[in-house]
């Protein structure tokens, strides 16, 4: 075996020997959606917060009453949609149907609950039984001041629970509103917009009748909202974009995310690996076997195989899944997405950017991982770098927007960019030829990095260079 | 082919610094070869750019009738001076791994693995981590890992640092064992005790430079004379040496008397030095003249300063 082989084999065994390799290899997954899914699970299991409203004029207490129990209807509807979306997409339609039908909540969801158990009855294991996120309760006491003690936690409610937060409703000397709310959930103003919302339209209500404006009439103005239907010029078909056509991108936003990740992780295993050998001293032994160059390669190898390691597990078991997915359920969210994550453009962009930025960002890391004597004396050298390899995800946001602006373009161009950007623009259509030619580019910039790399991982364990003794030189003049 | 290594206007110059100058030697074949000196001498600077990790700034290395190049070093064996193994391998793969990356096959590197490790004691711990060993063996593991292609020529950087004296009469064992299967062996030292006792032929440096080169005979016959004189209780024979321009170093002697190697050179002889103590009255236990060391004849030839000086 050669010793660039014998150099990659004992990195990879030794990191796949490492249980920390094990844990990442088999709680990603589980992190992953602990992640994605722990947000809703947390949202859903937590109880109604209470809230009470003090209100000098009750229509303005009503009004705002409204808008929690319409803004709780509006949560339920979405969440059953969303539901039935993923997994009974035939059931969806009538569904929502029967529950914009009903008239109130609790008998919105049983209606929609009695369609599903009708038409898609597998759909009902999981069917959400959203509890509202806030409850309107009377004033425990008949003043604002008088509340204090309920909402600072000293005092509770007569059935044990705690008051989240008070609305007090007031008019100024013109009649104006004034919303006063008292909270200690500073930071959360859902509260306060709805009420504010609700007193808006109050007022422009109010507005209307004075100048003789029939109620009803008032109300049907306030109602007025137009619909926004978004079009591909692309795309052949008279509908309007759906989720089928904005999924791809979801994807490269996914699929870059990712890339950005695992790139940094594996780079950091080849940075602290080094130091490690550092200060093992174990490299002078080594160099009179491996020369620094098949020493680089060879550690480039064997991390290298530790991520084809991961992704050949994370990929078989992600791969499945989604083309099960997409199979199965290419009517829905989870197929649809699954589909673009399938895109073959899509995949060739993330395996041409994780080999080639690998491989650039894993050579810069081994070459400064050279110089340095410690992990801190690493950490140190890293905060800068770190600002620079940054740069790329900053990029992500303008380059969803505007795949196609000027400035993203000519980033895509510059390798240690291109890896994220390909992945960001393939969906918008880039190019199979632009696609190869940012490939060969960063293959060509991956040669030259290496060579760069060689050089200054050789200084570093031949020389004995390294950042400390160069800045004290420097610092010598 | 007679040398098994040979150098020849060796420099090495870090920046402006100037480690080893024009530094010239041959190791014969077969030969136990030291190269000594004190730390910062140039040793391991020298003994790196032999085995190739160095490039001399200048001068020619032949090794084995090669270049320094990773071709002929698979027929070299090397340990170095900073030393350490893979803290998570175990003994024995440590061993094979170095064997090799030397070009030995698998099955025959873990073959002599396990048999090196049992030669040396080592057997029970074979398939025990770098990690939990202790420092001493874990330094006899890299020895052992730096023969196991059972090179034609063995390289070592200072082996006997590190070691306790039992170690170091084991190490001292192995490096016999090796020349007497025929091996080159060349290795480093401050302690010229090791060099004394295994060596054939000597090099010895100083700030870079070479101060001799030769047999340890030919070292010691360049050493001045040596007289020892122990005296009863607690005499000083420094106000006798001293007005008489004596040389001496002073030790503690049997039964905790103090005892004095002079230096007989400069016309002082043994007659003189004894007529002294004499004269003096000094209690005298022992008079007797003696075989000068390794140390002494380093001393004689690049004097005290060089002797104990690293190299700026």
């Amino acid at each position: 075996m050669s010793p660039v082989l014998l150099v990659a084999r004992r990195d990879y065994f030794a990191y796949i020997g490492a249980w920390g390799f094990w844990l990442s290899l088999l709680t990603a997954p589980l992190i992953i959606a602990v992640l994605l899914f722990g947000p809703i699970l947390l949202a859903r299991a937590e109880p109604p917060r209470v809230i009470t409203i003090v209100a000098e004029r009750s229509t303005d207490a009503d009004a705002v009453k409204t808008a929690f129990a319409a803004s709780a209807l509006r949560d339920a509807r979405g969440d059953i949609r969303a539901y039935l979306a993923a997994t009974a997409p035939s059931a969806e339609a009538p569904a929502i149907a029967a529950f914009d039908a009903a008239p109130d909540r609790p008998a919105a969801i049983a209606a929609a609950r009695a369609v599903v158990a009708e038409r898609a009855p597998n759909a009902l294991t999981a069917f959400p039984a959203p509890s509202p996120r806030y409850q309107i309760i009377d004033p425990p006491a008949p003043e604002i001041q008088a509340l204090r003690p309920y909402l600072d936690g000293t005092q509770l409610l007569t059935d044990g629970r705690s008051l989240y937060g008070a609305l007090y409703l007031r008019r100024d000397a013109q009649g104006a509103p004034i919303i006063e709310y008292w909270s200690t959930a500073l930071n959360h103003d859902e509260p306060t917009n709805l009420a504010h919302r609700a007193l808006r339209l109050e007022m422009q209500r109010e507005a209307l009748t004075s100048q003789g404006l029939a109620a009803s009439e008032a109300e049907r103005l306030q109602g007025f909202d137009p619909q926004i239907v978004q079009f591909d010029p692309r795309s052949s078909g008279a509908e309007g974009v759906t989720l089928r056509e904005r999924a791809p991108f979801f994807a490269a936003l996914a699929l870059a995310f990712i890339l950005w990740s695992i790139v940094f992780s594996v780079a950091n295993m080849l940075l602290n690996g080094v130091i490690e050998e550092k200060s093992n001293k174990i490299l002078d032994t080594l160099l009179t076997s491996v020369s620094p160059m098949q020493m680089l390669i060879g550690k480039l190898l064997g991390v290298a195989a530790v991520s084809a390691t991961l992704f050949l597990f994370w990929g078989a078991l992600g791969g499945t899944l989604l083309t099960i997915a997409a199979e199965r359920a290419s009517e829905n969210i989870f197929g649809q997405i699954a589909e673009a994550f399938l895109d073959p453009r899509l995949l060739v962009a993330f395996f041409i950017g994780f080999i080639a930025g690998y491989l650039m960002y894993g050579a810069i890391f081994l070459a400064l991982g050279s110089l340095c004597e410690s992990v801190q004396e690493a950490q140190t050298l890293l905060g800068p770098v770190a600002l620079v390899l940054a740069t790329p995800m900053m990029l992500i946001t303008p380059a969803l927007d505007n795949p196609n602006a000027p400035i993203i373009e000519t980033a895509s161009w510059i390798p240690i960019f291109t890896p994220f950007l390909m992945l960001i623009r393939a969906p918008s259509g880039l190019s199979w030829t632009e696609i190869a030619g940012q490939g060969a580019l960063m293959m060509l910039s991956v040669v030259v990095i290496l060579f760069l790399a060689s050089r200054i991982f050789k200084a570093g364990v031949v020389d004995q260079v390294s950042l400390s003794s160069w800045l004290g030189r420097k610092a010598k003049g | 082919m007679n040398a098994a290594l040979e150098a020849e206007g060796l420099v090495k110059r870090y920046g402006a610094r100037t480690a080893v100058q024009d530094l010239s030697f041959s190791v014969p074949k077969g030969s136990i070869y030291g190269v000594l000196g004190p730390n910062g001498a140039g040793k391991s600077s020298t003994l790196r750019m032999l085995v190739g990790v160095l490039r001399p700034t200048a001068g020619r290395i032949s090794v084995l009738g090669g270049p320094a190049n990773r071709e002929t070093m698979k027929s070299v064996g090397y340990l170095p001076e900073e030393r350490g193994l893979y803290r998570g391998m175990s003994a024995r793969s440590a061993i094979a791994y170095l064997a090799r990356l030397k070009g030995t096959p698998a099955s025959q590197a873990f073959k002599r693995a396990d048999k090196l490790l049992t030669d040396h004691g080592l057997g029970k711990v074979k398939r025990k981590k770098i990690k939990t060993l202790s420092k001493g063996m874990a330094q006899k593991v890299q020895v052992l890992g730096a023969i196991a292609h059972e090179p034609d020529l063995i390289i070592f950087d200072e082996p006997f640092s590190g070691l306790d004296p039992v170690n170091q009469r084991v190490l001292e064992e192995t490096i016999r064992a090796q020349a007497a299967a025929g091996r080159t062996i060349l290795f480093s030292t401050h302690v010229m005790e090791h060099a004394e006792r295994l060596c054939d032929r000597i090099l010895l440096i100083a700030q870079g430079k070479s101060a001799f080169e030769g047999t340890v005979r030919e070292a010691l016959a360049l050493a001045p004379s040596i007289a020892v004189v122990e005296t009863d209780g607690n005499y000083d024979m420094a106000p006798v040496l001293g007005p008489l321009g004596f040389q001496w170093t002073e030790e503690l002697g049997e039964h905790g008397n103090r005892r004095w190697r002079v230096r007989l050179e400069n016309g002082h002889g043994s007659r003189q030095l004894l007529q002294a103590c004499v004269e003096a009255g000094a209690p005298l236990s022992l008079f007797e003249p003696a075989r000068a060391s390794l140390h002494e004849a380093f001393v004689a030839l690049v004097g005290d300063k060089a002797a104990i000086t690293a190299a700026e």
